[in-house]
């Protein structure tokens, strides 16, 4: 398959795999609260019914910048599939990626001049000084493999074993930042609803599709950089089923925990982010 | 130690004299973001705030005036091409100087605007970029002492020394300082609730960029193999 087709295949199996496993989260969330829940494909429906309806934009928002942001959200998510299923490029570029999702979601939220927006980029900006330090355990994954190349990373776990038992707090950190990226967490302060739909809650129509929409591919790569790094290259099979433990996962820990206040999120991720790299360096040398 | 191990496989590189930039896909992609971004900045308005008045039914509205929009929109377009010029250059030295032109606009970016509360906290950002030229510049002088150059692509050869690894962390805390994160974070995180979404996002843009490039350097500086 040439290139082109290789990323448009990925990217449209990481958005529809992204958007039912929303979906399946929502679902196990209300089923595990007796509620029947919505359908499992509810959130794939949402993001196409966006694309669809009237769009309408601020007169107080930030032009054109407000509109901008949105399809750098999706660029740099399709540019992280780029660099995951499709080349198994670098993770250290996976993180400069990751770093300009909290930029994309912080100025999200104060482009519209909404208060709600604003409080969700200030909370953005909190909540960036724990998932970048969470997001740096990728260097334990380095300091363990010596590469940061996934393709490398793949090799090394084929001749070694999975990194999930080697490096089992590096997967933990990771785990915890997969956590903070799911709607509902205990960690989704962004998107708490005392602030209506945080960074979101002033973009309709269209861009609210084109957000959702980089919503399910990065939950995807998400889940595909834990698998690959962990675990090692799967068939898509077990891709599939691996996306689908962790998502039900991260649905029973949403069901019974509440969204934290800003500073005990925050603490709590620094906290595991610091146990998490000091106990991988010292399990590294010993 | 071969670089493409950190960043993908090296593009290509520009010597200018003995400034040498090189492109990674990582460093390209961070380059090429710095500069969308800037660019954006550069053609976007700023919002309006707007809030309710607290005891009446009128709103509040708060608004960028123009001379504030000017100055402000030009250090942050200075700002997004040092953080563009950052994500490129081979050279330590040259990244220094980058890192430290960052922390002086971003402060004028916060210091523009015209609220007690703002100007406190872009006060106590600036004492702390100030310090942090210290070990920031200190830490490549070290570096350079002890190995004789501040090239990334000659560092890559050399092997391990005490006393780079304590050059390292020196320029780590400079970096750390520089960009206002996390311990240096309380201070800036204030700055983030005035009005000019654009320029806020640079001054965002610009600490997280630096940080995740200043890993890549630190694991080129200190090799584990």
């Amino acid at each position: 398959m040439n290139l082109m087709g290789n990323i448009i295949l990925n990217v449209a199996i990481a958005f529809l795999v992204g958007s039912v496993l929303f979906g399946l989260q929502r679902k196990i969330m209300a089923r595990i609260q007796m509620r029947p829940g919505p359908p499992i494909i509810q959130h794939l429906l949402h993001t196409f019914k966006f694309f669809i309806k009237e769009s309408a934009f601020p007169k107080t928002a930030a032009m054109p910048f407000y509109i901008a942001i949105t399809a750098m959200l999706c660029v740099i998510w399709v540019a992280a599939v780029i660099v995951g299923p499709v080349t198994e490029g670098s993770l250290l570029l996976f993180f400069a990626i990751y770093a300009i999702h909290k930029i994309v979601e912080h100025n999200a939220g104060s482009s519209s001049g909404s208060p709600y927006g604003k409080l969700s980029c200030v909370r953005a900006v909190y909540s960036a000084a724990a998932e970048v330090p969470l997001f740096a355990v990728l260097i334990i994954i380095y300091l363990k493999t010596g590469t940061m190349i996934i393709s490398n990373i793949v090799t090394f776990q084929s001749q070694h074993g999975a990194l999930l038992l080697s490096i089992p707090l590096a997967a933990l950190m990771f785990f915890v930042l997969i956590l903070s990226k799911s709607p509902y967490s205990p960690f989704a302060i962004t998107k708490g609803k005392d602030i209506v739909s945080g960074y979101e809650t002033e973009h309709f129509g269209l861009l609210r599709g084109y957000l959702m929409f980089s919503e399910s591919i990065a939950w995807y790569m998400l889940l595909w950089i834990f698998l690959t790094v962990f675990i090692g290259g799967l068939n898509p099979v077990g891709y599939l089923i691996g996306m689908v433990i962790i998502t039900a996962f991260v649905a029973l820990i949403n069901a019974v925990t509440p969204i934290l206040n800003p500073n005990h999120s925050v603490m709590t991720q620094v906290t595991l982010a610091f146990i998490g790299i000091a106990g991988s360096i010292i399990t590294l040398l010993y | 130690m071969d670089i493409s191990i950190l960043g993908g496989q090296m593009l290509g590189i520009i010597p200018l004299g003995d400034i040498v930039l090189y492109f990674t896909p990582f460093n390209l992609f961070m380059f090429a973001a710095a500069l969308a971004f800037t660019t954006l900045i550069a053609i976007s308005k700023t919002e309006s705030q707007v809030e309710a008045e607290f005891g009446t039914l009128k709103n509040r509205e708060v608004k960028v005036d123009k001379s504030e929009f000017k100055i402000r929109r030009f250090l942050a377009i200075v700002c997004g091409l040092a953080t563009a010029g950052a994500m490129v250059t081979g050279d330590l030295f040259d990244f220094t100087l980058f890192v430290a032109l960052i922390a002086i606009v971003n402060i004028g970016i916060v210091a523009a605007v015209k609220e007690v509360d703002v100007l406190d906290s872009a006060f106590q950002y600036g004492l702390i970029a100030m310090i942090a030229t210290l070990p920031l510049f200190g830490g490549a002088a070290i570096i350079l002492a002890s190995a004789g150059t501040i090239s990334l692509l000659q560092l890559l050869q050399i092997p391990n020394s005490t006393m780079i690894l304590y050059g390292s962390l020196l320029l780590f805390i400079g970096v750390a300082g520089e960009t206002g994160v996390a311990p240096f974070f309380a201070t800036k995180a204030e700055m983030f609730r005035t009005p000019g979404s654009p320029f806020l996002l640079i001054i965002h843009l610009s600490s997280l960029l630096v940080i995740v490039r200043t890993i890549e350097i630190l694991l080129i500086l200190n090799k584990p193999f």
